[in-house]
């Protein structure tokens, strides 16, 4: 080995090699390794017991190898490398022969063997070499201090008693080596990982290269390790004591940009090292699936593999276009459509033929099997032979669904061959699939088609108790060759695959398929009896995929909505809203905007109020006659369920007009008090004018219910009805609420903040409230309602002025509601961000309190990523700032309801766990961001307020999986949101809770707008304006570019800042500059700040107020 | 070579599909080279001399690379337990594990062999 390098080596290398081989002394390389010995003695501190504790350790753990491993590190290999090494080493082992002569005597002599073997096919042949060896300890021996060796007896001792203590030297012990592993966690001695940006695609590149500079540089190259890992591109790793040596190793190296060098906190170095070995387990019969072209995501059946080439035989239904592929094979042009894929069909050699393509009938060679060949693919039965790179297809955790095998099932092929493809579905089964009692069909072998019961499971062996006579009791089989068996009449319930949760009657067996009669959708499903339990369950089946579960009243896509009457594999059945008559329509999962759930109510024909669960009956239309409870109302368009209507689910939709409440007026009372008690929940306004006299008259959205007590429509005329009013004399004065009722001078008037209705004279209330302030109304936070005096005067809006005077805003902490305090504020904080810039910072690395080995938890938030070094920075930005910040370190590890729509969920720590190929730190968004922090109040507390704006987009996600974009408009005095759909603002308005909508994440180009800080209520025209914007301010780091930054600046900011050990240093421009904005802004109107700007230095233009 | 004593093992060619790992040690080379020279660490699969043994002792199936320029003082060289041997390329991990017939030899040889976990 070093020969064969060495010749090609540089000269550096020279000296070091003849050190080696020629045994007599170095000597002028003695010096300078002595040096070197020193220096690294100094570094360390804990001077010379390192290397000799660990060797005794090593010998204590592990085995044999170590034997020689250190003697070619300190004895055999240490001729050039370094005299103090050697003798320590010679030393010791010498004392080894003293103590326990008879097996260290054994080990030493294999090893030298060794060592003689390895040495003799690259050097002289040398039986001579031990002796030379001897020779040279003897030598040596003098050099050595006396302490030394006393400190070594010792050593000796204890590893003598490591050493009889375990068992033998012989075990390869798993266990040892696992608890082995967990003394190897990097301590703060160790070296550091350091994260290095390099060129995509050269990741193995750069590490190589690095190799080869640390052979050309020698010591010189003072990092110790690089490491590429597949999974992460655009960056590699490199282990050293300082972030100097890395970029001193990474100088003149043009595929590695050393200018922005991360730490890897050390809690997250075994992550970056642990990679899993991909155990690529292909036989035949395994199901795969293609990863790349055309049949990419197909199911495919491993028909041969061929280990040494790495590629694979597999067996696929193919996805030709004949018609494409007889003009091609032709020679005539053939228009390329990329999007088309062709759907699966199986090779029909007749219609080939028919269209004059070639088919060769061809015997393979190896397998004797015919194939017929077109145009160089091979096809037999149908099926496509394709030859891959194993690395084209992915073998793990494949579950074939009953469909594709269904379809992968050959026409007209019986259930033979499937069963045999059926051993690899066993593969998947959990442990404990057969228990004691399940009735069980043995499928494969000569016991093939045996029924019996299962009397104990052991490991892969299931013993039966076979049905048949004159068998032994029980007989074992093993796990694969049986599988569970039914007969019709069994009850059952599916308890895995796509029918999860149904449960049925088994009216048919097929093989290994049975046939249920569902109890819910009494409809037949197919199932694997492998899915299936003997149980007495009745369940609805599968009622349920993400958030929309049957009987659901959904928003489809198109805007019209319809309740969900069939749940099935991967869609629902959904009966639209169109009254005239019955439209079901099977929409998918992502064609559902969202589930409607509100409660609203409306008038039936007589204008009684008709709210959900009201028996109606209906009286015109096609469903005339019919009646039954209301299950959803929406738009005026009830559903209404009637178990004896037979389609549809018993859902019939009808318009809210046509149809009477049944029992007429049901009690007044009784009534009110239910109004009241969802009046607590309100939270929506109402979509349904009640009546055209109302509506003219209201579109506030206090104008809800309707449901309030006047009936008849008595009071109904007088146009104070419906307003919102506050009282200015007698015991209520003060309060605001809405007048439900005339009576001649007197009104009734719900007051909001008491939920209860009052009679007021009219005289003393006044009605302008509404036309002064048309939503100022006091906030209504949901039912925690209870404060009674609403300090109204907090405006809503304080984005409106956003330069006010921090202080003219008290922060009433009784307006809070909880939900607020829920979105907006602060989950505990985990850590305290300090910690978290400790952890990344070299010098305090032993504090690091949150060093949990093995399973690091919170390695997504605080990687050596880019990204993360923010999200271990701003949190001590804030708090040196002396900001009240208590939510400062939120935003690392908030679990927030805006954390599914954040895209900052990238993993920051590329282990290969949670790979996602190419981002390191693409996005490096911490999770959480979402708005989150918009809210801190970050300038001494003047945005406490909604933290959403007025024309921003949100995504709300109604209790949905989809969110749907949307123009925030208002906030309701209720607490909820009013948002027009559409991201121009054309669709219909809806209404949602703030934690149901997060704002939308800008991309590039879009015009955004200032979430915090002062500039709240800024819009900035774009991104590029903005980075503009953000350079001229570089100087003034403000909360606002801080606050910018989660959004989308992070990146430019590190860039701007280089590394992270000189965040510190902005640290204090922030604190300073914090204040001087606030100082400057205090005093400046809106419309001046442009100029201010432009007096700080930063070009006009480069952002835009809103108006 | 820092100060690591042992002289380097030979650093691989070239960066595609033609690099393999030693299933024991984890070396990383083209297969030309340990065809040429065997494994630096692994002497005793004599894989220059037995050219089929190559295919026996290494594989293509590997996952990451490091290089190791100080196999003494690298902390994940001793975490990946690649400590005790020559400086060069390695990689963090092999999806296979040595046949039978070679684990033997390495008992034979008193050289620990730790199978891959997961395999």
């Amino acid at each position: 080995m070093p020969r064969r390098g060495g010749d090609e080596d540089d000269d550096d290398l020279e000296p070091e090699e003849e050190g080696y081989y020629e045994e007599d002394e170095p000597g002028q390389l003695y010096d300078e390794d002595e040096e070197e010995e020193e220096e690294e003695e100094d570094r360390r501190g804990s001077s010379r017991k390192r290397p000799r504790s660990a060797f005794i350790d090593d010998v204590a753990e592990e085995d044999d190898e170590e034997y020689e491993d250190s003697d070619e590190d300190y004895g055999g290999g240490g001729g050039g490398g370094g005299g103090g090494g050697r003798d320590k080493k010679k030393k010791t082992k010498k004392s080894g022969h003293e103590f326990f002569d008879l097996e260290a005597q054994v080990d030493s002599d294999d090893e030298e063997e060794e060592e003689e073997g390895e040495d003799d096919f690259i050097d002289n042949g040398g039986a001579d070499l031990p002796d030379d060896d001897d020779g040279r300890r003897i030598h040596r021996r003098p050099l050595l201090p006396r302490e030394d060796e006393q400190e070594d007896v010792e050593a000796l001792e204890r590893r003598i008693q490591a050493r009889y203590a375990r068992s033998s030297h012989a075990d390869y012990d798993e266990e040892t080596t696992d608890v082995d592993q967990q003394a190897l966690l990097p301590s703060v001695r160790d070296p550091k990982l350091w994260m290095v940006k390099c060129a995509i695609g050269h990741e193995r590149e750069a590490v190589v290269c690095l190799m080869q500079k640390s052979i050309d540089k020698g010591s010189e190259l003072q990092i110790r390790s690089a490491v590429a890992l597949d999974h992460l591109k655009n960056y590699i790793y490199i282990e050293a004591d300082k972030e100097a040596h890395v970029k001193e190793a990474c100088k003149g190296l043009r595929n590695i940009f050393s200018q922005k060098v991360l730490l890897v906190p050390i809690r997250e170095m075994t992550d970056v090292l642990s990679v899993e070995s991909k155990a690529i387990d292909l036989s035949r019969d395994t199901w795969v699936r293609m990863k790349i072209g055309t049949y990419k995501g197909d199911l495919a059946k491993v028909v041969d593999v061929d280990n040494v080439r790495q590629r694979v035989t597999v067996k696929l239904i193919p996805r030709i276009d004949l018609q494409a592929l007889a003009s091609k094979l032709e020679g005539r042009e053939v228009v390329k459509k990329k999007a088309f894929v062709p759907p699966p069909r199986f090779m029909n050699i007749d219609e080939a033929r028919e269209l004059h393509i070639r088919v060769e009938r061809r015997r393979d060679p190896m397998t004797g099997d015919y194939f017929e060949n077109i145009g160089g693919m091979m096809f037999k039965d149908g099926f496509l032979y394709k030859t891959v790179s194993m690395k084209s297809i992915s073998s793990q955790n494949i579950k074939p669904t009953f469909d594709e095998l269904e379809k992968f099932r050959k026409p007209g092929e019986n259930g033979e061959n499937d069963m045999a493809s059926l051993s690899t579905l066993f593969a998947n089964r959990k442990k404990g699939h057969f228990v004691k009692g399940d009735a069980v069909i043995v499928i494969k072998g000569d016991l093939k088609n045996l029924k019996g019961w299962v009397e104990k499971v052991e490991e892969e062996n299931v013993h039966i108790r076979p049905e048949m006579k004159g068998l032994p009791k029980t007989l074992a089989v093993n796990e694969k060759e049986l599988c569970k068996y039914f007969e019709p009449g069994n009850h059952v319930k599916v308890v895995s695959g796509t029918q999860e949760g149904a449960t049925g009657m088994v009216v048919k067996v097929e093989q290994h398929v049975l046939i249920i009669l569902s109890d819910t959708t009494k409809e037949h499903i197919r199932v694997f009896a492998d899915d299936v339990v003997e149980s007495s369950e009745v369940t609805s089946g599968v009622t349920r995929i993400g958030d929309y579960e049957l009987h659901d009243l959904v928003l489809l896509d198109n805007m019209s909505f319809g309740v969900i009457i069939r749940v099935e594999s991967e869609a629902f059945q959904v009966l639209k809203g169109v009254p005239d008559r019955p439209e079901v329509a099977l929409v998918k999962l992502r064609e559902i905007k969202c589930k409607i759930d509100k409660k609203s109510s409306v008038q039936d024909r007589y204008k009684n109020t008709v709210a959900a669960k009201d028996v109606v009956r209906i009286i015109e239309g096609p469903c005339k006659g019919k009646q039954g409870p209301v299950e959803h109302i929406h738009r005026g368009i009830l559903f209404i369920y009637d178990r004896h209507h037979l389609e549809h689910a018993g859902f019939i939709c009808a318009k809210a007009h046509c149809c009477v409440i049944v029992g007429g007026s049901r009690a007044n009372g009784d009534r009110n008090g239910d109004s009241y008690s969802r009046f607590g929940n309100l939270r929506t306004p109402p979509r349904i004018p009640q009546s055209p006299k109302r509506f003219s008259r209201g579109g506030h959205p206090m104008d809800s219910g309707g449901r309030h007590s006047h009936r008849g429509g008595r009071g109904g005329h007088d146009g104070l009805i419906g307003t919102t009013v506050k009282v200015r004399q007698g015991p209520f004065k003060g309060y605001r609420g809405r007048v439900v009722e005339v009576k001649g001078s007197l009104v009734r008037v719900e007051l909001e903040s008491q939920m209860k209705v009052v009679t007021v004279d009219r005289n003393f209330i006044s009605d302008n409230v509404v036309v002064s302030t048309p939503y100022r109304d006091a906030p209504r936070y949901g039912s925690g309602s209870e404060t009674p005096m609403h300090p109204s005067r907090t405006p809503l809006h304080p984005y409106m002025t956003p330069m006010r005077d921090p202080g003219a805003t008290p922060i009433h902490d009784g307006m809070r509601t909880p939900m607020r305090d829920r979105a907006w504020n602060p989950y505990t904080p985990m850590s305290p961000p300090r910690d978290n810039w400790e952890d990344g910072n070299p010098g305090s690395w032993g504090t690091s309190p949150q060093y949990q080995p093995g399973s690091p938890p919170s390695r997504t938030y605080e990687a050596p990523t880019p990204g993360s070094g923010w999200a271990s920075t701003p949190g001590g930005n804030y708090s040196e700032a002396g900001t009240p910040r208590d939510s400062s370190s939120a935003y690392a590890n908030a679990p927030s309801p805006y954390l599914p729509s954040t895209p900052g969920g990238q993993p920051m720590t590329p282990n290969s766990a949670s790979y996602l190929p190419g981002t390191p730190g693409g996005q490096p968004m911490t999770p959480g961001t979402g708005g989150l922090d918009a809210m801190s109040p970050v300038i001494g507390g003047d945005n406490e307020g909604p933290y959403f704006m007025q024309d921003i987009l949100v995504n709300a996600r109604r209790s949905g999986e989809d969110s749907v974009v949307g123009i925030f408009r208002e906030v309701l005095p209720d607490g909820s949101c009013r948002i027009v759909l559409g991201s121009s603002g054309n669709g219909e308005t809806i209404t949602v809770l703030p934690n149901e909508m997060d704002v939308v994440v800008p991309r590039k180009n879009d015009k955004i707008k200032i979430m915090a800080g002062v500039l709240r209520g800024a819009t900035v025209l774009d991104d590029s304006l903005m980075r503009k914007y953000f350079y001229a301010v570089k100087r003034w780091v403000t909360c606002v570019d801080l606050d910018l930054k989660r959004w989308r600046w992070q990146p430019e900011m590190m860039k701007l800042l280089g590394n992270s050990e000189e965040v510190g240093a902005v640290e204090g421009l922030v604190a300073d500059s914090q204040q001087r904005w606030l100082d400057i802004m205090k005093l400046v109107p809106k419309w001046d700040i442009t100029k201010k700007l432009g007096d700080l230095g930063v070009e006009d233009g480069c952002w835009v107020l809103a108006n | 070579m820092g100060s690591s004593n042992v002289p380097p093992a030979q650093i691989p060619t070239s960066f595609g599909h033609e690099l393999r790992a030693c299933l024991r040690c984890r070396l990383i080379k083209t297969y030309d080279q340990f065809r040429e020279s065997g494994c630096e660490n692994c002497p005793f699969f004599k894989m220059d001399e037995d050219h089929e043994r190559v295919v026996d002792c290494t594989t293509p199936n590997f996952n990451g690379i490091i290089s190791v320029m100080d196999p003494t003082k690298s902390w994940a060289a001793r975490w990946l337990r690649i400590g005790k041997f020559a400086p060069g390329c390695y990689t963090l991990a092999v999806s296979e594990a040595l046949p039978e017939d070679l684990k033997n030899l390495c008992e034979d040889e008193r050289v620990q062999y730790l199978p891959p976990k997961g395999v």
